[in-house]
């Protein structure tokens, strides 16, 4: 058994948490709270995290959430990927989903690294 | 007794457990001892996490909450430190391994509903879900059904569980689609003054801490939604 080739991961996060693990390896993040972003039409290959619903739509940041290198990457154990920013931006539903019948105030929120995001000004 | 060419007394042995063991069962089987073989994890390793997913339930989430309602100091140490919050309850997110459970990650945040704002969660993409704090997911949070519509249908979704919710409040669905896994902090209902922490907490189903219903005096089960029989059921015996 112990010559079986094993991703480091189970014991550099320990004592720390995952993503508290990454804390400090992002720089400064390119979006606060409150600022209007557009999701990117980036291509997929073979996986992402970033769901289609979201593609080209507009939002707000909620929540500059934590660093981490992304799904993308970890998906493939790249572990020279750059941990980067991840967001809670929240969408309006009205105007993600056409003929949207809740009402012009119901949102959603999702999880976005910041590969993903652009400024919308 | 027997006729079959030997003397052994059927009716004492003791009858299998299931009558025929399905592919997956074998497939389980074979996976974990081979894991075990090549050394990849050990029997005890296995055990351990077994134990961990089979002592982990909603009852912490639901005490977290009702402490929140009953102490302003602690509803803002839990929406601000999720995590520290959920140490008082007895939950410790690092566990079982010191750096969380490898799917569950350790980037927790309690939503609280206001008079303005519900919440309820959603894993579109699988079936992410705070486990070390609320157990195992519902099998209807895992169905294709449930992730496909709640994104798109929320009121329609809700309606469903009997939940019917007035214009003047908004619903906000939280897609749990990278690390962080969330829980929603439902408002105390009227009707609850002068209730013990052990009341409220009784009230505060999983169901509430998902967002699919509200906590009410008097109900302290998940919601069972009214349906219709099925026209041409599967066995009409």
């Amino acid at each position: 058994g112990s010559q079986v080739k094993r991703n480091a991961h189970h014991k550099h996060a320990v004592g720390k948490g995952d993503p508290q693990v990454y804390a400090g390896q992002a720089g400064e993040p390119m979006f606060k709270v409150g600022d209007t972003v557009v999701v990117r039409e980036l291509p997929v290959v073979f996986y992402t995290r970033t769901p289609e619903y979201v593609r080209g739509a507009r939002g707000e940041i909620a929540t500059v959430a934590y660093e981490s290198p992304a799904a993308e990457d970890e998906t493939w154990d790249r572990t020279d990927a750059k941990p980067e920013w991840f967001y809670v931006v929240r969408f309006n539903m009205a105007e993600l989903w056409d003929g949207y019948t809740g009402t012009a105030d119901d949102t959603i929120q999702t999880e976005i690294p910041e590969r993903w995001l652009q400024s919308a000004t | 007794m027997t006729d079959h060419g030997h003397d052994h007394d059927h009716e004492r042995t003791v009858a299998p457990m299931v009558d025929e063991i399905t592919d997956f069962e074998v497939l389980e089987i074979a996976l974990r001892e081979l894991c075990i073989e090549k050394g990849i994890f050990t029997a005890e390793e296995h055990r351990r996490f077994t134990e961990f997913a089979e002592q982990i339930g909603p009852t912490p989430a639901a005490r977290l909450v009702a402490r929140a309602w009953l102490d302003p100091e602690f509803k803002k140490l839990a929406l601000s430190e999720p995590m520290a919050a959920s140490k008082e309850v007895g939950v410790d997110w690092m566990e079982p391994t010191g750096f969380g459970t490898p799917s569950d990650f350790t980037a927790f945040e309690i939503l609280a509903d206001t008079p303005g704002v519900h919440h309820v969660i959603v894993c579109a993409l699988c079936s992410c879900y705070p486990r070390p704090i609320l157990g195992n997911s519902p099998e209807w949070y895992r169905t294709p059904n449930y992730r496909r519509r709640l994104v798109r249908w929320p009121r329609q979704v809700l309606a469903e569980f009997g939940l019917y919710l007035p214009d003047d409040v908004a619903i906000r669905v939280q897609d749990s689609n990278q690390k962080h896994r969330f829980m929603v902090m439902p408002m105390r209902p009227e009707g609850t003054d002068d209730w013990t922490e052990d009341q409220l907490t009784e009230i505060v189903t999983r169901d509430c801490l998902i967002g699919v219903a509200l906590p009410k005096p008097g109900v302290t089960i998940n919601v069972i939604t009214q349906t219709r029989p099925a026209i041409h059921p599967a066995s009409s015996s």
